[in-house]
């Protein structure tokens, strides 16, 4: 263990979050029982909710995701189509899920037709006997300032597939502020609606939204999802598995939150502190694959060496035994031609011719060819036999190297030039044998020679050895700096080098004074005058331009550093792990803005391993490595996520942020007077946030905080948050579908068959009429 | 484990289909289906800035769709490293890729593989689109 981790109390693991896909509910959608005709119906049809229920309830019967899959069933040859949470229940299906909206607008109306047929049977509607359609007025939400081909689509859908006999639109952030208002015709405030794709800011005056006034940042929850998505792939790009949307979505939701300050807690959020606290651990599942190959034990692996070590012996056993037995064979064949030659002397030629051919010989001269090369063969395996390394004096074994040839015949000339080659080799091992022994005692003598400086003077001998280290050392980076700086084309020493190399090509042509001559002579490989390689060092030109040089030099100083090192840990007792070069270069994660990027607030268990003296296969396929490959840490992207509907430049969103649009509202577009009676003064007293994002922690009170920055001290700023930001839009249109005011704004079927669809009324809540 | 639980509550596809998929009691029997063309969102606004020039009735301040979008921050922009987030100032010479510091630069950026620098700076929208 080193000492700095022994320094560090062992921190708890980390808690591990688990990516979740969307799953929906297990109760089957409801079906509602108490079905009345003429009570308005209520829809919040938002582009990833939609919500609807008859306005006598207090609850939406309805929640469900606006998604529509159509799926082909191949057994049953039929197309199904499944709507909302229906979608989720079969894993086949899901693949096909689409949503009938492309951003903020419905583009699909044959899925918007089914979503709402299917609505409609859940709800429990019964076509009426008389117009046989829906018996029910509709209060329906739409975009702020909806385009008019999505409202004449509707209208359309609704009076004339449905016969509804009355329709009323409305905008559903200003649904959301009426149900949390008290007295919401005389409230005056800013709305601030985020949405899925879109978010508004709406200031209300007299319970009347003001949609001159109003603006839209193009960024909503789904946005958030996409970004943070987008950066947690950029983060781990090596990820095997995509994040899929509805996970980004859980991840978003359970984790980002609003700062009160951004810039000021941003700077402090990767110290070790910060982390500890806000890295999240997302676990994409994974699948074990183990494999078992069972290491091998230490005695096993002695086994297997023996057991072929044994074979081997055996083998050679064989193969001698066998060379033997091959031997003796053609000693009793040369023993046994030998005695037919005898006998042979005695006969005529035409009996010698007989008894040759009887043993299988053409004539004689072929049985004397075959006579001598086995008494040759025999010969040579008997000679071979001998050891060399048993050789005591070469005089004795190679007794023919000293005699001059004058003295010899052929044969022994033959003999002595094996002879004299045998001695060579014998001579060089002798000497190798002589110098490895000599170096063996001049090492034991350095050795020795350091031990006594060591009794002598300790401290002066570490010195002098961290002295040469730190030299090694030095050397080493100059040069790994160097190498490192050859890669950029336009560095010096790059610049120098390709300098170098133009020089060296410029010199063959130019140094001497016959170079024009030579010129003209000069072909490519029948160069007289070239002698390039004649002299071994010329071919040191390329390593030089190629850097080889440098590299070996590092290689060998890497020993010695290595070396050094290894003795100052010995006898040093001041030079500890953490002091050789190699801990240097491991990194210290605990300054590395990316480890803790990446790998949040814990060492990288793989360096541990490694440390552990663990092969890169085992570290690979440790479970906990791979596990950890399919993890992610979420810490910066927790805040960075939501701080784009406050910097939208962040995201590449050329619009201005929701502080500078509240401050602009309430500075410059309304009267700017902060004291009481002004129009400023009422509507900062109630700035209102709803819509899905308003779940963000802190919402309100970062916008408190950086509005207070804008305006008046001591101005009554307020800002409230939604009961409940998703569904109060629903309980707003129900409340208001139940006054008597709003009567008047439903627009009637007949009204609709003679105005045309552009005709809308105006009630406060709703849009302007463009007619 | 979602596996499991489907295994636990099987559905019939056919029987929730079947809810959307048959004859409605509330519709219009007799009407026939217009036939629709799909316009993707670019289109639709696009049909809503035509449609909005033909009325005469659009004054200077008439809330439309288009005039609504929040208008370009007058603010000065912060810039913030674009690996990490952090808040920075510096930014590579060679694909102007925003960077925390001398770390990020030499162990991301300059180890980045094509195509990589024009993913972060999608992000923020200054990716170079080629057209």
């Amino acid at each position: 263990m080193t000492r700095a981790a022994s320094e560090t109390p062992e921190l708890p693991p980390q808690p591990i979050y688990t990516l979740r896909d969307y799953k929906p509910p297990i109760e089957p959608e409801p079906f509602y029982q108490h079905y009345e005709s003429g009570i308005p119906i209520a829809i919040d049809l938002g582009s990833s909710q939609m919500r609807a229920g008859l306005t006598k309830e207090l609850k939406p019967n309805n929640v469900f995701p606006s998604v529509v899959a159509r799926y082909r069933d191949r057994k049953a040859a039929t197309t199904l189509t499944l709507v909302g949470n229906d979608t989720y229940r079969d894993v086949s299906v899901r693949s096909s899920i689409k949503s009938p909206f492309d951003g903020p607008l419905i583009t699909n109306w044959d899925y918007a037709e089914v979503m709402l047929d299917y609505l409609f049977e859940h709800l429990g509607v019964v076509g009426s006997s008389v117009t046989g359609g829906i018996d029910n007025p509709i209060v329906m939400t739409e975009p702020v300032c909806c385009p008019f081909s999505q409202r004449r689509t509707m209208y359309e859908l609704l009076f004339e597939n449905y016969q509804a006999p009355s329709v009323a639109f409305g905008i559903d952030s200003l649904f959301s502020y009426y149900a949390n208002s008290a007295t919401p015709a005389k409230s005056n405030g800013i709305v601030i609606g985020t949405g899925h794709e879109l978010t508004h800011v709406i200031p209300v005056v007299n319970g009347k939204g003001i949609l001159t006034q109003t603006k839209r940042i193009d960024w909503g929850g789904d946005q958030c999802q996409t970004f943070l998505s987008k950066l947690l792939m950029l983060k781990y790009p090596y990820f095997s598995s995509k994040l899929t949307p509805s996970q980004a979505t859980n991840l978003f939701e359970e984790f980002c939150y609003i700062l009160k300050d951004y810039q000021y807690e941003l700077s402090n959020y990767l110290s070790l502190d910060y982390l500890e606290e806000k890295d999240i651990v997302a676990q994409a599942p994974i699948e074990f694959h183990q494999v078992v190959e069972k290491k091998k034990t230490e005695e096993e692996l002695a086994k297997q060496a023996e057991k072929r070590r044994e074979q081997g012996r055996r083998l050679q056993e064989q193969a001698q035994q066998k060379r033997k037995e091959k031997l003796e064979q053609k000693q009793q064949e040369f023993d046994y031609y030998s005695d037919i030659k005898n006998q042979l002397e005695g006969l005529d030629s035409q009996d010698v011719l007989l008894t040759l051919q009887d043993a299988g010989f053409d004539d004689l001269n072929d049985f004397n060819k075959y006579l001598s090369s086995l008494k040759k063969s025999l010969k040579k395996s008997q000679d071979g036999e001998d050891d060399p390394d048993q050789i005591e004096d070469p005089s004795i074994t190679w007794p023919l190297v000293d005699i001059p040839d004058e003295e010899l015949n052929d044969e022994e000339k033959r003999a002595k030039k094996r002879q004299r080659l045998h001695k060579a080799n014998w001579e060089a091992r002798e000497k190798a044998k002589e110098q490895k022994k000599q170096e063996e005692e001049e090492r034991i003598k350095f050795e020795k020679e350091q031990e006594e400086w060591r009794a002598r003077d300790l401290e002066d001998w570490c010195n002098t050895k961290r002295l040469e280290l730190a030299e090694y050392i030095s050397g080493y980076k100059e040069r790994v700096k160097l190498l490192d700086s050859f890669k950029d084309r336009k560095s010096a020493a790059a610049q120098r080098r390709m300098k170098n190399i133009a020089d060296l090509a410029g010199d063959e042509a130019n140094n001497s004074s016959s170079s024009r001559k030579r010129k003209r002579n000069a072909t490519i490989d029948n160069d007289p005058n070239d002698t390039f390689g004649a002299n071994d060092d010329d071919w040191s030109v390329y390593r030089e331009i190629n850097n080889t040089k440098l590299e070996e030099q590092q290689e060998e100083d890497q020993k010695r550093i290595t070396a050094l090192e290894e003795e100052l840990l010995k006898f040093d007792p001041d030079f500890h792990y953490e002091d050789t070069f190699a801990a240097s270069q491991t990194f210290d994660w605990k300054n590395l803005v990316l480890h803790k990027f990446i790998h949040g607030p814990r060492q990288s268990i793989s360096i541990s391993m490694q440390a552990e003296g663990k092969t890169p296969e085992e570290i690979a396929s440790h479970p906990e490595i791979i596990k950890r490959s399919h993890q992610m840490h979420l810490n910066i992207e927790r805040i960075r996520v939501p701080e784009v509907l406050f910097q939208p430049s962040m995201a590449g969103l050329d619009q201005a942020g929701l502080i500078e649009l509240l401050g602009d509202l309430v500075l410059k577009r309304f009267d700017g007077n902060f004291l009481s009676g002004g129009q400023s003064y009422s509507l900062i007293q109630d700035i209102f946030i709803t819509g899905g994002l308003a779940r963000l922690p802190n919402f309100s009170d970062r916008v408190f905080n950086d509005l207070q920055a804008l305006i008046p001290t001591g101005s009554p700023l307020k800002v409230r948050l939604a009961q409940d930001p998703r569904l109060d839009a629903w309980k707003g249109m129900s409340k208001w579908a139940n006054t008597e005011e709003s009567k008047a704004s439903f627009v009637t079927k007949k009204e609709y068959e003679e105005y045309g669809s552009e005709y809308i009324k105006e009630h406060g809540l709703g849009n302007v009429c463009l007619r | 484990m979602n596996g499991k639980d489907e295994q636990q509550t099987p559905v019939d596809l056919h029987k929730l289909s079947a809810v959307t998929t048959k004859v409605h009691s509330f519709k219009n029997p007799n009407r026939i289906p217009p036939t629709r063309r799909y316009k993707p969102l670019r289109q639709l606004i696009s049909d809503e800035t035509k449609y909005l020039q033909t009325k005469d009735n659009i004054k200077f301040d008439t809330p439309t769709y288009n005039s609504v979008a929040a208008p370009p921050s007058l603010r000065p922009q912060k810039h913030y490293c674009d690996i990490t987030g952090l808040p920075t100032k510096y930014k590579s010479p060679a694909n102007s890729v925003r960077f925390y510091n001398v770390e990020i630069y030499q162990e991301v950026i300059k180890n980045m593989p094509p195509g990589v620098d024009q993913n972060y700076l999608e992000l923020r929208g200054a990716n170079v689109i080629l057209k």
